[in-house]
């Protein structure tokens, strides 16, 4: 069948969470949607990028008890998840979050999709240019066999970096790169024994040792281990500075991206390796999963018809057009060296208008995830996995819905 | 100063400097016998006031020390900073 002829009603540029739950929501609504995902999995940052917790999903509250903020397709992938793996929400301090696995969201986000008859999915695919017809959108797409075309009436950037923004060459926004979210770099870690909380804080002790010795690169100190909460498998969590200084990160450069992924790697071995010989916990211990991606917190972002800001979210404000609740604080990770909460008033949630979804002066066209309309301290509480399947649920049924 | 820097910190001593220093964000009624692990010290942070109280106080803090007990609170932490001075 040649879908070049085929016009489709909504097109989603990305399949992480934001671009998933587009997706899952324009189908639902009736509209013939197709899904352009760059690699061979759907989930983004929660599978290539082995983010393994659902931030967001919760509302910030005192009493005990997790309470879901935005019912829908970010409850329903919650549900499936905590069936999956069988661990519930944590209370980590004042925050409730959700283990995930990887594994079981690629799996949750295939089912999600084959359930829906009016979606189809394209992976290996990514988006290279764009331009827009009288009632339709064109879109070329580089995939792994080759150039490929697309048509659809409405478009949803779920892309994470504006891509849509940037092939349009309309003004976006970004931050200045030392004022940038750092990138994380995820990996997976096999031990032969549960990594409890006495484990984990004496593997803090053991890597700053290392660090003093200079047997460590200085890098290791962003970094921290968890389990999954199966026996053996943990994942380690190091926060890049992204370059030489913090102003040398630039998450839209391809050189700068590729470094992470290679120092990535490089201080996850050192740093196994060295625990493996000084630590009997990681005796025998060995990395069993690579990212396939470093995950970028941060880069471009949109400027929609309401820029949404960090007062907003500090205040807990709501707005006549909400769509979505944004419940975690705001979370800045400017450093390499832990991140900086700030809470909002009387643990209030902020509302996300549906006009930070839409696009200053274009239609047809909405965004869903970490590159919505907001300025960077906004960006810091919105950014969240629980969050994007909100934006991007809502996104999706305008498009259906073309409102 | 060698002196000064081996001041054995109070509790409450103990929680500005934590403030100051970033390694964490406690309330100014902070108390001195509160759960630092609820207040956000993670495996990251704990890196981060390692590096800090040899920095300041000149000693080192090693693996053996690190312990759920031991880091527990302002008034444990105190304990564990004034054993090794």
């Amino acid at each position: 069948m040649n879908r070049s002829t085929e016009v489709f009603d909504v097109a989603v540029i990305g399949g992480g969470s934001a671009g998933l739950a587009a997706a899952v929501a324009a189908a639902r609504e009736g509209a013939r949607t197709v899904l352009i995902e760059r690699h061979g999995y759907l989930g983004g940052m929660g599978t290539a990028s082995l983010v393994h917790t659902f931030c967001g999903l919760y509302l910030l509250r005192e009493e005990p008890g997790a309470v879901f903020a935005n019912p829908g397709v970010a409850s329903e992938i919650a549900t499936r998840m905590i069936a999956a793996t069988g661990l519930g929400p944590v209370r980590m301090g004042r925050l409730d979050v959700l283990p995930q696995h990887p594994v079981e969201f690629v799996r949750i986000a295939d089912e999600l999709v084959l359930s829906e008859p009016l979606m189809e999915l394209m992976l290996h695919t990514q988006l290279t240019g764009i331009s827009r017809d009288t009632d339709h959108w064109d879109l070329e797409l580089a995939a792994s066999v080759g150039p490929q075309r697309v048509r659809a009436g409405t478009l949803v950037d779920a892309s994470g970096d504006a891509m849509v923004a940037m092939l349009l060459g309309v003004e976006s926004s970004m931050i200045e790169a030392p004022r940038l979210q750092r990138p994380a770099y995820v990996f997976g870690v096999h031990s032969s024994r549960l990594l409890d909380d006495e484990a984990r804080l004496q593997t803090a002790g053991l890597i700053v040792e290392g660090v003093r010795r200079g047997d460590l690169p200085a890098d290791a100190l962003g970094l921290a281990f968890r389990s999954s909460g199966r026996v053996g498998e943990n994942f380690g969590t190091l926060d890049l500075t992204g370059g030489a200084t913090a102003a040398d990160y630039d998450p839209l450069d391809a050189f700068c991206l590729t470094r992470l992924e290679t120092t990535g790697r490089l201080t996850a071995c050192k740093v196994v390796a060295w625990l493996g010989e000084k630590s009997e916990f990681w005796k025998g211990a060995y990395i069993s999963h690579w990212p396939t991606n470093a995950g970028v917190r941060e880069s471009r972002r949109w400027i929609g018809e309401h820029v949404l800001k960090g007062e907003d979210v500090a205040a807990g404000t709501r707005f006549e057009d909400d769509i979505a609740l944004a419940t975690w604080p705001m979370e800045f990770r400017e450093t390499a060296r832990g991140p900086k909460l700030r809470y909002p008033e009387g643990n209030r949630a902020a509302g996300i208008p549906l006009r930070c979804l839409k696009p200053a002066g274009i239609g047809s066209l909405y965004v869903a995830g970490r590159c919505i309309s907001t300025d960077h301290d906004a960006q810091a509480s919105i950014r969240v996995m629980g969050t994007c399947f909100a934006t991007g649920e809502a996104a999706g049924r305008a498009a259906a819905r073309k409102c | 100063m060698e002196v000064s820097k081996k001041k054995t910190p109070s509790p409450v001593e103990l929680i500005d400097w934590l403030n100051d220093e970033g390694v964490l964000e406690l309330e100014w009624d902070f108390p001195e016998d509160g759960d630092l692990f609820t207040a956000g010290l993670d495996s990251m942070a704990v890196m981060q006031l390692v590096v800090a109280v040899e920095d300041r106080f000149g000693i080192e803090l090693g693996p053996e020390d690190l312990t759920k007990t031991n880091l527990a609170t302002p008034t444990t932490l105190a304990a564990l900073i004034a054993a090794k001075i």
